[in-house]
């Protein structure tokens, strides 16, 4: 009677302990979810200002062809990008058109004095601000997931109920490209 | 388990939590238990043979104390519950804000509030240059949050979301409630301790010298003794309890803002900028306080830097320094003091003398 007891309180403990590990599981997924979605919304605000930024520069220096097409591509190719990793190399791919074409405008002072460019190049580089903020809070929220469906009670969880690691939001290899200055070329 | 990120790193800081305030009964009735003991080695009590050993009848005294010492608290905290608000109404003497007076802040928290699908708190400002926030309010309707002129000037729109992200999360968290339940507990283990000094002073045992000669001062010695430590251990858990609720209240508004840094900078701008003259059960609800007290253990607040090395470790921020005052200049005759601008190599500012703000509301 008595091991019969304890039996069912083995089986009830480590019924909680299962739930509870499985609950926590379903938190940190679901931080990972928010931190992706608030990261999607500041690259989409970014995708939305894009255009603008091109006619107010067209304006000024239209035959800056190349490096206008660049951004108007590579805005593109962000916006139908398709998995995680994609869309990180689309969006740095983006970055670097970006980082560019205001070096272009440097030369135009006409351009940087119009006060519509001014606006766009501030709510840029504010956008741009946000951006490695919620990438960087994206990856801390990714490699808690990571790590806790790797530990111990938590791995055999996570294998039968289908939690599968996440990707990074990462430079990756184009770091390097973007932290050489831009060209600048006087066509 | 080991805090693998923001999230977990809260998890175990709420455990931490729990763990603290069922420290407190557990005080209280080892408190009692231990006094027990002392009046039947004094021979205040009937010796226990009878029970089994003077142990196990102090253990059944202590047990039929304890519906007692549960209902004393429960009075306690009704009375503190209602009154509690108040007390703290009064005693900051703050002004409400509104979207038209202050639309930057009053935005932010709203912003903040509709991303976590709550009601907004009233936002309430003290007219102070000194840098602090806190975080009023038991119950939903009644919530508010609190700061000073001093961080409204001098904080950059980041920063500002970062100190009120702070002190959302500790309404989200509900850590009024917890500090008040902190504070009742200790008000009571305080309550007790004082009555044992009066009683001793007074010599209220004395009565009991004509039965027993001698043996009152074995009793006095051990409730001296037990007095002190539950009286120390009592501030000690407190302290404990509102220094993890900090450490949570940090790591909730990375969260809700996704920005570990501006929570980094916002706390190295405040640092040393935050004295608030306040009683010290208000002191732990401000978003700093910079009253150390004896290595630590007193403190309503963990240091600065450990908070930003939690920070850099758990929400991946990055230590910058801040910038030079960020918000559009105020001309700064209006605003001597608003601490950021460059100093004097002595600390003190170009007027060569440090203004004092207006007599604190607790003044």
């Amino acid at each position: 009677m008595l091991a019969l007891v304890i039996l069912i309180a083995i089986v009830v403990l480590i019924g909680i302990l299962f739930i509870g590990a499985y609950n926590r599981l379903v938190a940190l997924r679901q931080n990972v979810n928010e931190a992706f979605a608030d990261i999607d919304v500041q690259l989409k605000q970014r995708q939305d200002l894009v255009p603008n930024l091109v006619e107010t520069v067209k304006g000024y220096a239209a035959h800056e062809r190349g490096t206008l097409d660049e951004v108007t591509q590579a805005r593109a190719a962000a916006a139908n990008a398709g998995n995680i990793e994609q869309r990180a190399q689309a969006e740095n791919a983006l970055t670097g058109a970006l980082g560019r074409l205001m070096a272009v405008a440097e030369a135009y002072p006409d351009l940087k004095a119009n006060q519509n460019f001014l606006q766009l190049q501030g709510e840029l580089s504010d956008l741009e601000n946000k951006i490695a903020a919620a990438r960087r809070f994206f990856n801390n929220a990714v490699g808690e997931y990571n790590a806790s469906i790797q530990r111990f009670p938590a791995v055999l969880i996570a294998g039968m109920t289908g939690f599968a690691s996440r990707d990074f939001f990462d430079v990756g290899p184009d770091r390097a490209a973007l932290q050489t200055a831009p060209q600048v070329k006087f066509s | 388990m080991p805090a693998l990120g923001l999230q977990t790193y809260i998890w175990n800081n709420n455990i931490r939590s729990a763990i603290l305030l069922v420290g407190f009964p557990i005080l209280l009735l080892g408190m009692v238990f231990f006094l027990t003991l002392g009046m039947i080695w004094a021979g205040m009590l009937p010796p226990g043979a009878y029970y089994g050993g003077d142990v196990a009848e102090a253990l059944s005294l202590m047990w039929s104390a304890a519906p007692l010492a549960i209902a004393v608290a429960v009075v306690w905290f009704v009375i503190a519950y209602f009154f509690n608000q108040a007390i703290i109404d009064f005693a900051t003497g703050s002004q409400p804000l509104t979207r038209e007076a202050e639309p930057r802040a009053y935005n932010l928290l709203e912003n903040l509030c509709i991303s976590r699908g709550m009601t907004m708190p009233t936002l309430r400002v003290i007219e102070t240059d000194e840098m602090n926030a806190f975080a009023s309010g038991l119950h939903e309707g009644r919530f508010s949050v609190t700061v000073t002129r001093g961080i409204l000037e001098a904080m950059s729109d980041d920063e500002l979301e970062a100190v009120l992200g702070h002190e959302l999360s500790h309404i989200i968290n509900r850590d009024v409630r917890t500090m008040v339940i902190a504070s009742i507990f200790a008000g009571i283990i305080t309550l007790m301790c004082q009555i044992i000094y009066r009683s001793i002073m007074w010599g209220s045992f004395g009565g009991m010298r004509g039965r027993r000669s001698g043996n009152v001062g074995i009793f006095m010695l051990v409730a001296l003794v037990v007095g002190a430590i539950g009286y120390v251990l009592a501030i000690v858990i407190r302290m404990a309890i509102s220094r993890t609720r900090e450490y949570v209240a940090d790591a909730g508004s990375v969260q809700l803002t996704k920005n570990p840094d501006a929570m980094i900078r916002a706390l190295r701008r405040i640092s040393g900028h935050a004295h608030l003259d306040a009683p010290q059960s208000m002191r732990a609800m401000f978003l700093e306080d910079d009253d150390e007290g004896v290595m630590g253990l007193f403190a309503t607040h963990p240091p600065v830097e450990k908070r930003v090395a939690a920070l850099m470790q758990y929400g991946g921020g990055r230590d910058v320094a801040p910038e030079p005052p960020p918000r559009s200049a105020p001309p700064p005759s209006l605003s001597p003091q608003t601490s950021e601008a460059p100093l004097s190599p002595d600390g003190q500012g170009p007027w060569g003398q440090r203004r004092d703000g207006p007599p604190g509301p607790w003044g």
